[in-house]
């Protein structure tokens, strides 16, 4: 059968162990109907609704990711939320250590900047302290490390201008998930970004002179300690 | 990462609360049952924001609960394959460190040590490099990589790794001076 030629796109994932979660279906039908000749063991992935894949990969709750992770999460992160973008099957081959955010967190998530979650779990602490008078609320111990944290991580007085100068960066294809990672890895050089982010690497020659600006503005940004 | 997201989820009330503060209550109990745990999808749910809307109750049959479906923003944390933390080394031996990054557990196998730090035993465990100029003792903060993770029912727990570039100790406590 060779319908994996036949789609006009080469190389689709091969029919592996039914524990993986391909997301290939951005194409959309074709990948169903190439995968359906070759005999599917699960239906995971039929029409390519992102949500019914990532849920059914959080059911395999005891195993490393690395297990499972091999190429299925196609997209790997890339191009922001929307998941239909259509990156095709041959991101078979990219890194396994790249950040797949998008794919396993439900459409409307937010990712925060560890400065911007200090901000928000701080005000929430004002509240709480009002609230351990009483005696039956307990603040969870998550929540105290989880502020911690985000205060020890937080090397910028100003959020709102930290998420300005990086937001423009997405406008040359940083998603939310990286750009989120650059302003917690405060980075000084172009070079450690690119080593540390390697999702941005294949956008290198767009991001290069953005982020070489970025890393300027943000290094005026930074508290001086 | 910290994520802030709207989860949802069916509260259960028991009759003797309803009343005029049916919804404090209500929003009391999801605060007690949903702070502080974690899910292998979310992550540590560390903190409610805010809640968006409380459906309608519903009678069970045969008790006298009801149900609620409440949606609710909250900021989660989640590890992520691939992510960049830095963490508080919290204890060493042979086989490697172990090191917290707010309420998930990371450790850095001896294997993803760099070559050149050999395991130096003592009263206080470190890693350290031939020349002694670097080393990774408890209280050190390192920056790692996630390469992997597990959750259990009450936590999540990763596997780093140092053996990167631009990875590695950012703060040792022995150098302070």
């Amino acid at each position: 059968m060779s319908e994996k030629g036949g789609k006009g796109y080469s190389a689709p994932k091969a029919p592996k162990s039914a524990l993986k979660t391909s997301q290939v279906s951005s194409k959309g039908k074709d990948d169903s109907s190439a995968k359906s000749k070759r005999g599917r063991k699960v239906q995971f992935d039929n029409e390519g609704t992102p949500e019914v894949n990532s849920r059914n990969f959080s059911d395999f709750g005891g195993k490393f990711e690395t297990l499972s992770s091999k190429g299925d999460f196609g997209k790997a992160g890339k191009g922001g939320k929307t998941m239909g973008e259509g990156k095709s099957a041959m991101l078979k081959d990219r890194s396994k250590l790249e950040l797949r955010i998008e794919n396993e967190l439900p459409k409307n998530a937010k990712c925060l900047m560890d400065c911007e979650a200090a901000d928000i779990l701080q005000g929430i602490q004002e509240q709480m302290v009002l609230l351990s008078e009483d005696p039956t609320i307990k603040i969870p111990a998550p929540f105290d490390r989880g502020l911690q944290y985000a205060k020890r991580g937080n090397h910028y007085s100003d959020p709102q201008s930290l998420r300005r100068v990086l937001d423009n960066l997405t406008k040359y294809g940083a998603s939310d998930g990286e750009i989120c990672m650059i302003a917690n890895i405060c980075p000084e050089t172009v070079d450690e970004v690119f080593a540390l982010v390697p999702s941005l690497k294949k956008k290198e020659s767009k991001l290069k002179e953005p982020l070489k600006n970025a890393l300027s503005e943000l290094a005026k940004l930074k508290d001086s300690t | 990462m910290f994520f802030h997201i709207v989860l949802e989820r069916n509260m259960q009330l028991h009759p003797r609360h309803f009343g005029p503060h049916l919804r404090d209550k209500l929003v009391a109990k999801l605060m007690r049952d949903v702070e502080g745990t974690c899910s292998g999808r979310h992550g540590f749910v560390v903190a409610i924001t805010g809640v968006e809307d409380i459906g309608k109750g519903l009678i069970r049959e045969g008790t006298g609960f009801v149900t609620f479906p409440v949606k609710y923003q909250c900021v989660v944390f989640r590890p992520f394959k691939g992510e960049i933390l830095e963490a508080v080394v919290t204890m060493v031996n042979k086989m490697g460190f172990f090191a917290e990054a707010g309420p998930v557990q990371i450790f850095v196998s001896n294997h993803l040590i760099p070559d050149d730090m050999e395991f130096q035993s003592g009263d206080m465990p470190n890693y350290t490099t031939s020349d002694g100029s670097v080393k990774i003792q408890r209280d050190s903060e390192v920056r790692l990589k996630i390469i992997g993770t597990r959750v259990d029912a009450t936590e999540i727990f990763c596997i780093g790794t140092i053996k990167d570039d631009f990875l590695g100790v950012i703060n040792d406590p022995g150098a302070a001076a």
